[in-house]
């Protein structure tokens, strides 16, 4: 089974104050990148199987979510790939961790992205109701757009 | 004075929970408790909102579980606006309900529970799950498992108007009605879930009710406390997930009361102990005695478990027979005609968990095969004549007994909002699991990935929810416990291997 295009995908939840910066980025790299490549954007509020399943049937991958480190709010880091195959146990709230998700999709023989770029903006705010994000955060938003943008440009180009 | 030691096994990055086990001087373990960090400012959030974004707004509360909190906001609405729903529109809300419980507790059982018992309980991590299950099992449950969540999010996807956060309840009823060709993809959905729910039985019964090992973890008295039990019963006393009266039976199986989800307030009450901030709910007119159990403590457990033991029988045929297998092979007697005395050992709400997994599909198929769901008969408009501006709307949660409440003003803004999650129910039978694994581990020599994982296991069985955001980002240490003696000294650390 073939896939096709590109899928983003913006996890966190909007009513969680920066929790939904991830969301806000992904919605912002889809509408700059809408006329030049064929790109879904899709928001999903919880990871392990879900997340998986949200990248079935594409062949390319591009995650953001909050994430918190202790670096300044709004720094941007990006994963690959090898930084989920080495921490199985992440755990996760309801069913299991992202690498072993992917790889009971391949086991299932869903069709699953060889490519992949993992994005977490550092948050101040998340577990507090509401739907604005922190000054800190929202001043970041535009950064990690362009940084997701360019990347996801240099991959087309070696497409 | 006593000790504290602190349990993390997740770090902000992935849920948040966290277990803390306090030694006294003598070095036994006092006190044990499971820490949900708690969300701030849903009240505030909430308040000066129409009460019709509820069931939008809630459903986003907790990635786990949004379709329980859908329908709950949903009944609540019912109440504010005295708009009873259409019989299709009950019919349908349940329909959808029954496809998440499917995929729930599927998820549960191959992914959380399932691999202690079909893997095993001192495998290494990275083969104690669901590959792992699959490996033991047949590589093609793999693929049975994601067929199953797929063909039960379409039915979520069409019925609530959106994949993963449904839309479709309004005070009165469902925004839509559904085509004849959406009920025959339910009915085939439903057999298809009919046919898995049994195979998973099987696999529990082959592999872990025929290895005496096994089996005698499920029956041993490890993680056996004799609480109250709690969940909603239709109008013949059976279990049902959508709607019906709360009941609650004695730890003898006599029942203690039952009353509706509106009255909560005169039957459930919060204790906050000094030593956590947590609130712990109890049965008021039982009375708070602390983490224990036994008839004259007001802890009770709201879980698949429990929902079988105020239940009288089970309303289908399949998982009835399932059911009763299950009492007599813990040798309960019956207390009425169809029901058993309660069962109490832990570790078999992952069966109870099977058997409504069956309960759900058999469910599903009896909505899906009624004429009326076709009916495009799906809402009685709120009349403005009956507006109450309260309501009270309750559903069974996989997790345990949901409740949703809110006032408004006369105009239907929002002036109160109330909830008691499922997994809140559990709080003190959960801190009382963690507390006897916690005792066998500072008795025992085991080796350390052993006491972590039973330690994990006292609180896997709840299928706790940690609500609100996940985050996919690698957490460096998931586990680690830190023994200390009284006085605080570092006696043992442990700590899990990436």
């Amino acid at each position: 089974m073939r896939g096709e295009g590109t899928v983003i995908i913006g996890m966190g939840n909007p009513q969680l104050s920066d929790d939904g910066v991830g969301i806000v980025v992904a919605r912002a790299v889809g509408e700059r990148l809408k006329q030049r490549m064929h790109l879904t954007v899709t928001e999903l509020h919880t990871g392990g199987i879900r997340l998986m399943e949200a990248m079935a049937g594409f062949n390319r991958a591009v995650v953001v979510d909050a994430m918190v480190s202790g670096a300044a709010p709004g720094t941007l880091h990006r994963f690959d790939p090898e930084d989920f195959i080495t921490t199985k146990n992440t755990f996760s709230s309801h069913d299991t961790d992202f690498a072993t998700a992917y790889e009971l999709g391949r086991m299932a023989g869903v069709h699953l992205p060889e490519q992949f770029s993992f994005w977490g903006i550092e948050v101040r705010e998340f577990d507090l109701f509401g739907e604005k994000l922190t000054d800190e955060v929202a001043a970041a938003v535009s950064g990690a757009v362009d940084h997701i943008v360019a990347q996801m440009v240099e991959w087309e180009g070696t497409a | 004075m006593t000790t504290r030691i602190t349990i993390d096994p997740v770090t902000r990055l992935e849920g948040h929970g966290r277990i803390d086990i306090f030694l006294n001087d003598q070095g036994r373990v006092e006190n044990a408790y499971f820490q949900i960090p708690e969300l701030r400012g849903f009240e505030q959030f909430c308040v000066g909102r129409m009460a019709e974004e509820m069931p939008v707004i809630t459903n986003r509360i907790c990635g786990v579980c949004p379709e329980a909190h859908h329908l709950a906001a949903t009944k609540a609405l019912d109440g504010v606006f005295g708009a009873e729903p259409t019989s299709v529109a009950k019919k349908l809300r349940e329909t959808l309900y029954m496809a998440f419980f499917v995929t729930d507790h599927t998820t549960h059982f191959y992914a959380l529970g399932g691999p202690d018992f079909i893997v095993g309980p001192d495998a290494p991590p990275l083969e104690r799950n669901i590959l792992g299950v699959a490996r033991k099992v047949g590589l093609e449950v793999a693929g049975e498992v994601i067929a199953c969540r797929k063909r039960n999010h379409e039915i979520i996807s069409f019925l609530g108007g959106k994949s993963i956060h449904p839309v479709a309840g309004v005070p009165g009823g469902w925004s839509r009605a559904i085509t004849p060709e959406e009920r025959a993809q339910i009915e085939d959905t439903a057999r298809k879930n009919i046919e898995f729910a049994r195979f998973s039985l099987d696999i529990f019964e082959k592999i872990v009710l025929k290895n005496p090992v096994y089996r005698e973890m499920v029956t041993s008295d490890t993680y056996l406390h004799r609480t109250y039990s709690m969940g909603t019963v239709d109008a013949d006393n059976r279990t049902n997930f959508y709607d019906g009266m709360i009941r609650v039976v004695d730890p003898e199986g006599n029942e203690f009361v039952k009353y509706h989800p509106a009255a909560y307030g005169e039957h459930i009450a919060e204790r906050v102990e000094a030593w956590t901030y947590l609130k712990y709910p109890y049965l008021k007119k039982v009375g708070w005695k602390g983490l224990t159990d036994g008839m004259e403590s007001g802890v009770y457990t709201a879980t698949p478990l429990s929902r079988l033991n105020v239940s009288e029988g089970v309303a289908t045929p399949l998982a009835n027979a399932e059911y009763q297998r299950m009492y007599e092979t813990f040798g309960c007697k019956k207390v009425t005609a169809d029901r058993y005395q309660p069962i109490h050992h832990r570790l078999a709400t992952h069966w109870a968990r099977l058997i409504e997994l069956l309960y759900a599909s058999e469910r599903m198929l009896e909505l899906a095969i009624d004429p009326e769901l076709t009916s495009p008969e799906t809402r009685n408009i709120p009349d403005p004549a009956r507006f109450t501006g309260e309501g009270v709307g309750s559903v069974e949660a996989p997790r345990g007994t949901l409740t949703h409440h809110y006032v408004t003003n006369e105009r239907g803004v929002l002036t109160k909002v109330n909830m008691i999650v499922g997994t809140t129910n559990n709080y003190a039978p959960i801190s009382m699991s963690i507390k006897r694994a916690a005792e066998k581990l500072i008795t025992t020599a085991a080796p350390e990935e052993a006491i972590l994982n039973r330690i994990e296991m006292a609180f896997r069985l709840y299928d706790p929810c940690f609500s609100c955001a996940t985050h996919f980002l690698p957490g460096k240490m998931p586990l680690t416990v830190s023994l200390r003696d009284s006085r605080g000294e570092l006696l043992r650390e442990m700590r899990r291997k990436g």
